[in-house]
């Protein structure tokens, strides 16, 4: 470490003194350390580096470069090193101290030096401080990258010196932070570290918070009276903040107390001790009882042939009489309480991130719930219609994508083509079915739910047998790639942005025509009175027709948006037809505003629940329908419920 | 009440008539009897048909007699399963480390066995120690208690839940649907305690009965099956005849009609529910036994729905109708499947029935519901050419004003 320290001053004056010119030259200095630099080795490469650092300037860091990437050789005449290339038969060499051709050299006489793994390591962390200024800022980016990977203490020197120079104002505040973070762990002083602490609570980035934990690192410890001069976590009761269980067994390691004998110990120190078909004088026929076997063994344990039985009053005495704590590495408590404040005070902004990330995750869960829906509102909530068939429209709408990008190698293009056309194939199915079968049934309910099942068995079985049962990719456009990261904490994907987007776009969409238009008015006057409808002078045919055609034309584009985040499979479907029923009936049969609702609900629920429990997503579904069937009970009708004449009871 | 049964369900005499001929024809056939002209396997299958023909009639009796389009029967079918199934593989597992800790010079202590069991049991999920859930899993007594209890209560609270906020119709399908939905998603949770999506296995091995061969373990169970039937069919078939019948069944026709003539709706429609759903537990529990496996898959959605096919295809509102609809359309699915069906060749293409089986079912099940609303059992009002229930019984309303088969004329 000390000599760690040295070589960053050393740096430093090299870095600021005029006095450089007296220093050695490189091949000079390598001629010194010659057998090192010739065969280097995890111990004597640090001689050398000190050496050549001390030397400064980019010829070294070239050659560290060099170096770490095999490309040095020693000449075996006189011992000179060089960098070479081949050349014909031999190499052509290059000096290293000043750069310039150094002639040829016949195969023969080079020897290549090979410095191993933990070796190139080493010179990569000493290059880091030449890459700290070095001209090229992906390189710069590089160390700062190579320290944040594996910080030490004689970093701290270079990175604070070449932060005045840095041209780059993004890369300086990098280096800045990572200055901070470093002076924290390896400040030269308490009041240094302390400062440089509490500079980081205004930070939420992961590696800040890594940075701090690692001060805050404890080690688990047992003692019988608490040590006082050993910098105290906390203390810990068993039974509480840990198991009895565990307490015990940190009592054992520290060798404190003897093993409890399990169950399996008793047992093999009873069959080690069988004489005459008899342990510890009970017969073995009657050990087969827990009570028998210790009444056995504290006879052997008595007789001096095994260690006496630790009971539980044993175990419970050793518990009390030991106090058992955490303490941390660090030995200054000032340092480690500015550390826990200042750790506290980023876990509580962390917090509220945490909360926005959690918000924008739903808001995108709902949205998705809301364009699977938002079809089977129309066809369920304002037709009555209950199409089972509904997930496999959206399942065509998906495949019609995925049809279209074979096709059309532009992902953009196919998009802009998929997105219509899609509309259009699954507007063309659902008027194919409420033709031929649906506008039989309007009379029977339950039983349009059973024919639109045996459609949706029939089309999950066609999608097998055309597609295949592997999942089908339909890949996102590049400019759909990314995500919009608002720090360490929140973020959002942009499909998920897009996805959120069309919903709106569709409740625009959907609120505008059944609102503003002919057919809208239409659509609502055949759903609410058909015979009145009728008298008006609408057919209502004609307007169911259009209606299912349009909800299920919605599912397509749905299929689309879908497929783009998750797999296009022939089950596709089948995984969002019970949601959306469910969207539907929370959210108010009827009413687009309660699809809204209703997706939001479960979208927030659903995020909510995994947030609590986030290692179970089986769980949260769960609970989440539990959650609605109970939702239903105390309104039963939805969030929106509709009144009056057009509720329809 | 017995003469009145029969004498308005003419069809649980022939029923019953046709299930102890096909018995006997099976039995005799069958391996264990010794000539085995049907194998073991086709045993169980008749076995398991039978089971399904039983949770069929069930369906019916809520559906088509109560109106209530359930789609969580098979969950409760599922239930019946796997608490029976608890039983066969803690009892099975139980003696074979029994057996194995014989060997040590110690005997075994019964936590040893125990923890021993459960080890053998949840490993799979990563866990040794017995969940909550097992506590009666050692006693065979306790768990076929279960095997009614646990459908009954669920169906119990959830049916008490859903009809007294009046939840109906598509609401209430779309409700049990949810339910079953949940119940799966929970039991496919390794955290559940059943297995997670492992389910329970080896089941068609009967605990302390190695000796028994399969062959007559599978006539067993077959005539256990068939004997559930006979006497679910008994039961069904006395709710729905007589008074309650009639309640029942003006409850699918008008619920509110009914409800403003004094009866509580609620209360029949939470009985038939419960009890429906306690005989679809008693199915299942002699089902896996037979079928050797169940896991999480058995109780999802897809399932009841299967259930509701078989019974609007075997034509809802007459119990043999229900029966009738599963048999043909569980054997004909496994035959299909199976790849028992021919291949046709289209010259281009190649019809598999392995490929096309659940298009061909999904195609039909629409014609039915549209062009023969009354399924297979229709064929038998063909076969009697009459109308099969009396329009009305007794006396017709006073005037012409009230109903008539033709409006507005004076009734013979």
């Amino acid at each position: 470490m000390l000599r760690a320290l040295l070589t960053c001053l050393a740096l430093l004056f090299c870095a600021t003194s005029p006095a450089r010119a007296q220093t050695p030259d490189l091949q000079t200095v390598l001629q010194t350390y010659a057998a090192e630099v010739a065969d280097p080795g995890r111990q004597t490469v640090d001689t050398v580096l000190g050496a050549l650092v001390d030397v400064g300037g980019p010829e070294v860091q070239t050659f560290l470069e060099r170096w770490a990437d095999r490309g040095v050789y020693q000449r075996a005449g006189d011992g000179r090193f060089f960098y070479a290339t081949e050349a014909g038969d031999g190499y052509a060499l290059t000096d290293p101290a000043t750069g310039t051709d150094a002639g040829t050299a016949s195969r023969a006489e080079m020897t290549q030096i090979r410095p191993n793994g933990g070796v190139r390591r080493v010179i990569a962390s000493a290059l880091v401080q030449f890459q700290l200024s070095d001209p090229d800022p992906a390189r710069r980016i590089a160390a700062l990258d190579a320290i944040a990977r594996s910080p030490s203490e004689d970093q701290l020197g270079p990175l604070r010196a070449s932060i005045e120079d840095e041209p780059d104002d993004d890369i300086r505040a990098r280096k800045q932070r990572q200055a901070g973070m470093l002076a924290a762990s390896f400040g030269a002083t308490p009041e240094i570290r302390i400062e440089a602490i509490e500079a980081l609570s205004d930070e939420i980035a992961v590696d800040v918070r890594a940075a701090l934990n690692q001060i805050l690192a404890t080690r688990p410890g047992v003692a019988t009276t608490l040590p006082q001069d050993a910098n105290i976590a906390r203390t810990l009761t068993p039974g509480e903040d840990m198991t009895e269980a565990a307490a015990y067994a940190q009592l054992v390691e520290a060798g404190l107390a003897q093993p409890v004998q399990g169950r399996d110990a008793i047992k093999a120190a009873l069959t080690a001790n069988i004489t005459e078909g008899s342990a510890g004088g009970v017969p073995l026929g009657q050990l087969g009882s827990e009570a028998a076997r210790a009444r056995a063994y504290e006879a052997l344990a008595a007789a001096g042939s095994v260690p006496p039985l630790v009971t539980e009053a044993d175990r419970q005495a050793a518990l009390a009489s030991h106090v058992f704590y955490e303490e941390y590495a660090e030995p200054d408590p000032a340092i480690t309480t500015a550390a826990r404040a200042a750790l506290d005070e980023i876990e509580t902004r962390v917090l509220l991130w945490q909360g926005l990330d959690l918000g924008l995750d739903s808001l995108s869960l709902a949205s998705i719930y809301f364009l699977a829906a938002i079809g089977l509102a129309i066809t369920f909530g304002v037709m009555g219609v209950i199409n089972m068939a509904h997930g496999e429209f959206i399942m065509m709408g998906a495949y019609t994508g995925f049809v279209v990008q074979q096709v059309i190698p532009d992902y953009t293009l196919s998009l802009v083509v998929a997105l219509p056309l899609a509309f259009l194939v699954t507007f063309g199915a659902g008027v194919a079915m409420e033709r031929l079968v649906i506008r039989w049934l309007y009379k029977r309910p339950l039983e349009t739910l059973l024919a639109t099942f045996g459609i949706s068995i029939a089309l999950q079985q066609l999608a097998k047998n055309i597609f295949g049962t592997q999942a089908r990719p339909l890949t996102s456009p590049a400019w759909l790639d990314g995500a919009w990261i608002l720090n360490d904490v929140a973020g959002i994907a942009n499909i998920r942005i897009a996805i959120f987007v069309l919903a709106l776009v569709f409740l625009a969409l959907i609120l505008f025509i059944l609102k503003r238009t002919r057919i809208g008015l239409e659509v609502r006057a055949v759903t609410q009175n058909p015979g009145m409808a009728a008298s008006m002078g609408i057919n209502p045919d004609r307007i169911n027709m259009l209606t299912f055609g349009l909800g299920s034309g919605i599912a397509g584009i749905a299929g689309v948006a879908i497929g783009l985040y998750a797999q296009v499979t022939s089950e596709m479907g089948a995984s969002y037809i019970v949601q959306s029923f469910m969207t539907v009936v929370v959210g108010g049969v009827g009413n687009v505003w309660g699809t809204l609702a209703g997706a939001a609900l479960i979208g927030v629920l659903q995020k909510g629940i995994e947030w609590v429990n986030p290692s179970n997503t089986l769980a949260a579904q769960t609970y989440m329908i539990l959650f609605i069937i109970l939702f239903i009970q105390f309104r039963p009708k939805g969030i929106v419920a509709l009144k009056g004449r057009a509720a329809g009871d | 009440m017995t003469q009145g049964l029969f004498h308005q369900n003419r069809s649980v005499a022939w029923f019953l008539l046709a299930l102890a001929l096909f018995v006997l024809l099976v039995t005799i056939l069958s391996e264990a009897a010794g000539n085995g002209y049907l194998s073991t396997s086709f045993v169980k299958t008749l076995g398991k048909t039978l089971c399904l023909m039983l949770v069929a009639v069930a369906m019916d009796v809520v559906w088509g007699y109560t109106g209530i389009l359930s789609l969580g029967h098979m969950a409760f079918f599922g239930l019946g399963g796997y608490m029976i199934g608890m039983w066969l593989m803690y009892a099975r597992t139980e003696l074979i480390i029994a057996d194995s800790l014989r060997a040590a010079a110690i005997p075994p202590t019964p936590e040893e066995i125990r923890d021993a069991v459960g080890q053998q049991i949840f490993g799979v999920v990563g866990s040794a120690d017995f969940p909550w859930l097992w506590i009666f899993a050692d006693s065979l007594v306790l768990q076929l208690a279960l095997v009614v209890l646990v459908p009954g209560l669920l169906a119990l609270v959830f049916g008490w839940l859903a009809f007294r906020s009046r939840v109906t119709g598509v609401y209430l399908s779309i409700l049990t649907q949810a339910m079953t939905l949940a119940l799966s998603l929970y039991l496919f949770q390794n955290e559940a305690g059943l297995r997670g999506n492992n389910g329970l296995s080896g089941l068609q091995n009967l605990p302390g009965l190695d000796a028994v061969p399969q062959a007559t373990l599978s006539i067993w169970f077959f005539w256990a099956s068939a004997a559930a039937l006979a006497l679910g069919y008994v039961l069904f078939a006395w709710v729905v005849s007589g008074k309650m019948g009639s309640v029942i069944r003006g409850i699918r026709d008008n619920e509110s009609r009914v409800r403003f003539l004094g009866y509580h709706v609620e209360s029949y429609k939470l009985f038939v529910f419960t009890l429906t759903a306690v005989v679809a537990g008693i199915a299942g529990a002699l089902y896996y036994p037979q079928a050797g496996i169940i896991n999480p898959a058995e109780v999802a959605p897809i399932a009841s729905i299967y259930l509701a096919v078989w019974v609007a295809i075997g034509g809802r509102g007459r119990l043999y109708g229900a029966a009738l609809g599963a048999a043909a359309v569980s054997l004909l699915s496994s035959w299909f499947t199976g790849g028992g069906a021919p291949d046709i060749n289209l010259g281009v293409y190649t019809v598999q029935w392995t490929d096309w089986w659940l298009v061909l079912l999904g195609l039909s099940f629409v014609a039915v519901t549209l062009l023969a609303p009354k399924g297979i059992g229709g064929l038998f009002d063909l076969l009697s050419r009459r109308h099969p229930v009396p329009l009305r019984t007794g006396d017709f309303g006073p005037d012409k004003g009230a109903r008539r088969t033709v409006e507005g004329e004076e009734e013979k």
